[in-house]
């Protein structure tokens, strides 16, 4: 392949480097607040996460402390409820989540030859959220006020009348903020994969830690909408008394649960599938040899994306529903076992034909095989209901899933740290005190959690505060507790060791593994552009094929090597071949990011003092942030407001059809529809399920009205689809007055809707059939509102000149927005007026 | 129509698609099924239910069995990135057809709405 | 593997499997010393559905361990030092016998296995038709306590609160549901658990091989008072059973509560302070917390908080707030301890 703009000029590398750094450096003192760099945020992230993760771990102590003698009082029990469910709560959603996809964040556009994600202010809106709503969860446990009902937080015990206080609330509020982290996370991860990798690197050549990833920020987009909604639900029926999970209204406490584990699975493998990626990028390093069996791998990888979506009434099996259909769930989780098999034998198969040795890295990475297959198999024995009846809910499954999260997610992390560490710092660790600390936390882990498997097999239930002498489990817990001390020693040494090496470990020789992948092509620690020019990569091993490559790139002789344009610029390219299609030019540093995040924490806040009408004041001075934010693209001031590029490169992607935004859309909608789905499953599970359930005998919602809204949002996606067509022609006469008739008619589409509302006279506080009804034609309401919003900006674009042939970018994304509302309009009309006339009550 | 040849990577998800489809059809199905006309338990596994489901499995396990044989042969044509995508795709075909006949041999011997 | 030499061993962990070995010893060595038993042990079936489970388990533990041992051996052995020279096609094929070998076949096989021998396990605990259809147990769990239902007793239904008698050598049918939040009904050593939901009625099946007592704690999440939500079980032989259920019989209880004059005060206590909460027969109809009508008689008060002895109940009535934190009766400060005295003296007496 022929690479475009291959530079024949020679660079003086300073001087480029001087002037990319003032494009892309970040500023210090207050306004490093606006950075929206992938690195610095990266970093940020882990950084954060480490500190979650330091609070998670305190409360495993408290817990440890408290049972390792019958009988105790060394907390009430109240207090204990408290600090399990914060300790399940953080370590998943504060630790586990954020970490991982900080590392992401920080490595992806490295190793995919990218210069920065293709959303930077998201990214930074993406932390500013994690960060507000970890501090208000975790502030929850100083004023003793913590959700205490299990990080499940299964209704009842979690609603109204069983936890009045408002533990619950900072639970459902708190999270749902930190969600929108993760989602905002996962879907510039999967766009950045797709559109953003270097020259040359085709789907099949890109490394399998992107592959890795990409799966992963696809579950997180399709797996976090439904445990969102649960929270939406929840947080409705505690606020203001919708009867969603409460039998006596017509709704049922067991739809929680499914809403909560259709999530609660996937995040198992959310969060094992990065670690199971940083094993497979390790060990072909420290083998010496490629990986055999890339596709293998790439196959493992889908599998178990799309099979842990299937398993999720395992955790469900005790709930009495029919036994053929446990078994469905029974035999899909045991399918689970291939995918992994298969990687298991593909990392062995690469030991057994390389030259492995035992580096500090590969020590944590043997720790997590046998961890992780102890925790898999008896995760397999789990998945067989019988025994899952016996052990459900005791001692064992706290084994289990220790064994499958620590094992799994903990140990390939601190691999990947200590293998990525002269990268983070220019240092190596030291092979002394990580070598004791390895040790001391395998021990300890091992002594910790293997005996827990009897105390559960004695019969001992997960999370009861205090147990009677003379149960037999006294010495098992003493055992268990010893061993967690030593286990936290490990870790601190561990922690005690990366701290030390920035300031004490040796400088790193460049590439210090001899690793394969582009990010060992940054100089250490990296710059924030992170590459001087970018390659043509047609390689699985740019940096073992062409070790020279790191002083090219430095020296300017690939791609890109421009910034006297002053744009922050990158190659987008095709998703499948990684063939240039245009050039990504991306914003700068933002306030913006930070004063939404800030505005939604005050939505936050005031939700959880019930301020509501503050709320609803920050809600939509939280939208006039993020709408502020969006004028900042394409062809304004700020963006790229001149389109020159050189002869013969590609065009800005905002002068094209098919920039990143559209996907980034189109995964949003994704998200969108998962939640959408989520929402229909609800409805139609209350129907069909719920022992109280009761539909009106006539239907309330007028088929009329409906179906006169729903011929007005299409018509307006119509028009929008028009004015795409005209634009794609290089017409664009009459484009601003077609976005306001589009526009105009989604406004009437929201009239309809509005006044079929009213006219329903729902008493959603009475029975659940109107609350789910009412949700719906909410939802439906506010993406209608959205679509008008962005349709009559455009509009206003249009007028300023930011949006026409000659920037042709934005309608595209905002029609499709209103392709979904049209089929999200027409499954609601289906679901909520006409399925109840035709099938009754 | 590039989408509609077995090089083209959509097909890395299709397979597995086409078994999640199965799987939510099944439960869902067999839920419906139980709450609104469940069989008498006496008749065991012997029941139209059962039938219906296992019927539904098999053709699902046939249609991805060709989907996957359809790859194979495809991939024997190319080379580089369309072989890549072709034969990962015919693997994860073939995975998904032992996943609906794996998942649904408890539709053999289970009683269905006890 | 050889030694070269100390400074080398150190960072060698082959060198540490010795100390690993002494430790598992160790740790195997307790676990038969303490043993399986334990009334709440599944290692310890008393029953058909628990005695399966426990195959299962010894089984599945036998294949994993042999997997996990094997799968460390070939990932240590891989480290092995070596020089040997092989063609791509040497590697193909051997990565190929590894990958398919281990991730195919391996699994496949080990969970068709598995699903062939463990699905007619569970079907034990199905409620399916029985020629003769067996005893029908109700159980309903409540913040922090169970009642406990036989509708089918011969003479009309029996009610109890925080003991659970059954007949043993015969299949129970055990219909289970939540009074508030969820709980979880689970007797170890006779078989699996089920979820006691709000609105709805779960059922399983168990059975006791023999006249025995067993452990059983609520399993779910349910509150402060999880930890102390017990349930005693006593499987009795079938005529002793009959007899039990008899005595229990309203127009029974309600006789031994009314009589005994010398008990006057007491009663008219109780129906100051605890009759709007608590059933006696013939006394009271309170339905919020344990009924009352044979407290006498069993063996443990507050739901395992405190065994029962002379004097007990007195005890538990000033003192169960401390017994069994944050449970919902109120704490009594406000009467006397006589008063309490009085009352647990005839509470006890109430035992057919």
């Amino acid at each position: 392949m022929k690479s475009v703009n291959q530079e024949a000029v020679e660079h003086d590398p300073q001087q480029l480097h001087d002037d990319l750094h003032d494009i892309w450096g970040n500023p210090k003192g207050l306004k490093a607040l606006t950075i929206v760099n992938h690195t610095t945020l990266g970093l940020r992230f882990m950084i954060t996460g480490m500190v979650f993760f330091l609070i998670g771990g305190i409360l495993a102590m408290l817990v440890r402390t408290q049972l390792a003698m019958p009988d105790q009082d060394f907390m009430s029990p109240e207090i204990y409820n408290q600090v399990t469910t914060m300790h399940g709560t953080v370590m998943m959603f504060l630790f586990a989540i954020p970490m991982l996809e900080g590392l992401a964040i920080y490595l992806i556009p490295k190793m995919i030859g990218a210069r920065d994600l293709v959303c930077p202010r998201l990214t930074s809106l993406g932390y500013f959220c994690y960060l507000f709503g970890g501090i208000i969860l975790t502030s929850s446990l100083i004023i003793e006020m913590a959700p205490s009902s299990g990080w499940f937080m299964y209704t009842p015990l979690s609603s109204k009348e069983f936890a009045p206080d408002l533990g619950s609330d900072f639970w459902l509020l708190g999270i749902t903020f930190v969600e929108i982290s993760a989602l905002s996370a996962g879907v510039e991860l999967v766009v950045s994969i797709l559109r953003t990798r270097t020259q040359g690197m085709a789907l099949h050549k890109m490394p399998l830690f992107a592959w890795y990833i990409l799966a992963m920020a696809l579950m997180i987009v399709v797996g976090f909408p439904p445990l969102i909604l649960g929270s939406v639900l929840l947080e409705l029926e505690r606020a203001v008394g919708m009867p969603f999970f409460q039998i006596a209204g017509g709704g049922d406490p067991v739809l929680w649960q499914h809403l909560f584990w259709l999530f609660g699975h996937p995040e198992v493998y959310i969060i094992f599938l990065p670690a199971a990626g940083i094993v497979s990028t390790l060990i072909p390093v420290f083998a010496g040899r490629p990986i055999v069996g890339y596709g293998w791998v790439v196959a493992a990888i889908t599998i178990m994306g799309f099979i842990s979506f299937g398993l999720w009434v395992h955790h469900m099996f005790t709930i009495g529903i029919p036994q053929l259909a446990q078994a469905f769930f029974s035999a899909a989780s045991m399918l689970v076992a291939v995918p992994t098999a298969i990687q298991v034998f593909v990392w062995i198969a690469t030991l057994w034909l390389g030259k492995p040795k035992m580096k500090l890295p590969m020590l944590w990475v043997m720790g997590f095989l046998i961890i992780f297959v102890c925790g898999g198999l008896t995760g397999v024995m789990l998945a067989l209901v019988p025994f899952n009846w016996q052990v459900h809910d005791t001692h064992f499954v706290v084994a289990h899933m220790h064994y499958v999260l620590v094992g799994g997610m903990f140990f390939p992390l601190i691999a990947g740290l200590y293998y990525w560490l002269p990268l983070f710092s220019g240092r190596m660790p030291s092979e002394n005190l990580g070598r004791w600390g390895f040790w001391l936390t395998f021990l300890g882990f091992n002594g910790t959690f293997l005996i827990m498997h009897w105390t559960g097999l004695l019969g001992m239930p997960r999370r009861i505060y205090t147990y009677e002498a003379g149960s037999g489990w006294e010495i098992f817990n003493l055992l268990s507790s010893i061993s967690s001390f030593i286990l936290s020693a490990g870790i601190a040494m561990v922690l005690l060791d990366i701290a030390l090496h920035f300031r004490f470990g040796k400088p790193a020789k460049h590439n210090p593994w001899n690793a394969d992948t582009l990010e060992w092509a940054n100089t250490m620690p990296p710059s924030a552009y992170n590459f001087v020019s970018l390659p043509n990569v047609e390689t699985r091993h740019p940096l073992w094929d062409d070790p020279n490559l790191p002083h090219t790139m430095a020296e300017g002789k690939h791609s890109l090597a421009v910034a006297s344009h002053g744009r922050r610029e990158m190659w987008g390219t095709d998703p499948i071949t990684g063939k240039v299609r245009e050039i990504i030019h991306l914003p700068g540093n933002s306030w913006w990011p930070l004063f939404a995040a800030s505005a939604l924490a005050v939505v936050c806040l005031s939700l959880l003092t019930r301020v509501y009408l503050l709320a609803g004041v920050f809600v939509i001075i939280a939208g006039i942030f993020l709408l502020r934010w969006s004028w900042e693209n394409g062809a304004h001031p700020n963006a790229a407001p001149d389109a020159g590029v050189k002869p013969g490169d590609p065009p800005l992607h905002s002068r094209t059809m098919d920039g990143p935004g559209l996907w980034a859309m189109g995964v949003f909608l994704i998200a969108n529809g998962s939640f959408f789905l989520s929402y229909l499953f609800g409805w139609f599970y209350l129907w069909t399920v719920s022992p109280q359930w009761r539909m009106p005998e006539t239907p309330p919602l007028s088929l009329m009205l409906m179906g006169a809204a729903g011929v007005a949002v299409f018509a307006g996606a119509v028009i929008m689809e028009k004015l795409i067509r005209g634009l794609r022609q290089q017409r664009d006469a009459g484009l601003g007055a077609g976005f306001y008739t589009a526009a105009a008619l989604g406004a009437l589409q929201i009239g309809l809707t509005g006044w079929a509302l009213w006219q329903a006279e729902l008493s959603p506080t009475q029975t659940s059939h109107d609350a789910v009804m009412l949700v719906g034609l909410a939802y439906a309401l506010f993406h209608g509102c959205l679509a008008v919003i962005l349709t009559v900006l455009q509009g206003l674009r249009v007028g300023y000149g930011y949006v026409g042939v000659h920037a042709p970018f934005e309608p595209g994304v905002v029609a499709l927005l209103w392709r979904y509302n049209v089929v999200v309009f027409g499954l609601l009309i289906g679901a909520l007026a006409v399925l109840p006339r035709v099938i009754g009550g | 129509m590039e989408r509609l040849n077995f090089t083209h990577p959509i097909h890395l998800t299709v397979g597995l698609t086409l078994w999640s489809l199965w799987f939510v059809g099944v439960y869902s199905g067999l839920s419906v099924a139980c709450a609104v006309a469940p069989p008498a338990p006496e008749a065991g596994a012997v029941t139209l239910l059962n039938a219906g489901l296992g019927m539904i499995s098999l053709i699902f396990t046939a249609g991805l069995l060709l989907l996957a044989w359809g790859s194979f042969q495809v991939a024997k044509q190319h080379r580089g990135r369309q072989h890549f995508h072709a034969v990962v795709s015919g693997w994860l075909y073939l995975f998904s057809a032992f996943g609906v006949a794996f998942a649904g041999l408890p539709i053999i011997a289970v009683p269905p709405c006890l | 593997m050889r030694e070269r030499n100390s400074a080398i061993a150190i960072h060698n962990p082959s060198s540490r499997w010795g100390h690993r070995i002494t430790c598992l010893m160790g740790i195997c060595l307790l676990i038969s010393v303490a043993g399986c038993s334990g009334d709440r042990s599944i290692l310890d079936p008393a029953g058909p559905a628990a005695r399966d489970v426990r195959l299962i388990w010894w089984v599945m533990l036998s294949f994993a361990t042999v997997v996990l041992l094997g799968v460390t051996a070939v990932w240590l052995y891989a480290f092995r030092p070596r020089s040997v020279e092989r063609t791509a096609a040497q590697e193909r094929r051997i990565a190929r016998r590894w990958i398919i070998g281990g991730g195919l076949v391996l699994p496949v096989a080990s969970i068709t296995a598995l699903l062939m021998f463990g699905v007619p396990a569970g079907q034990r605990m199905l409620p399916l038709p029985l020629s003769e259809p067996p005893e029908v147990i109700e159980v309903i769990g409540h913040q922090w306590w169970w009642e406990v239902r036989y509708p089918g007793a011969e003479g009309g239904e029996v009610v109890t609160a925080n003991q659970l008698v059954m007949p043993a050598g015969e299949p129970v049918d055990f219909h289970v549901s939540g009074a508030d939040v969820i709980h979880a009904f689970w007797v170890p050593r006779l078989g699996g658990k089920i979820d006691m939901l709000p609105g709805r009625v779960n059922k399983i099946r168990l059975e006791a091989d023999e006249p025995a007592v067993f452990g059983a704690q609520c399993a779910e999440l349910c509150g402060v008072g999880h930890a102390h939500m017990h349930l005693y079980v006593e499987a009795v032989p079938r005529d002793e059973f009959d007899a039990w259920l008899m005595a229990r019989q309203e127009t029974e209880l309600s006789e031994a509560a009314t009589q005994a004059s010398t008990h006057d005060g007491a009663r008219e206590a109780f129906m100051t302070h605890c009759a709007s909460c608590h059933e006696v027969a013939g006394v009271s109809q309170g339905r919020v917390g344990p009924n009352l009508s044979d407290v006498g008689s069993r063996t443990m008060l507050g739901a395992g908080a405190m065994p029962m002895e002379e004097g007990a109940i007195s005890q538990w009535l000033q003192n169960h707030q401390t017994l069994k934190p944050g449970n919902k009766m109120p704490a009594h400060d406000d009467i006397d301890t006589d008063t309490l005295d009085a009352l647990g003296a005839w509470l006890e007496t109430l035992s057919p």
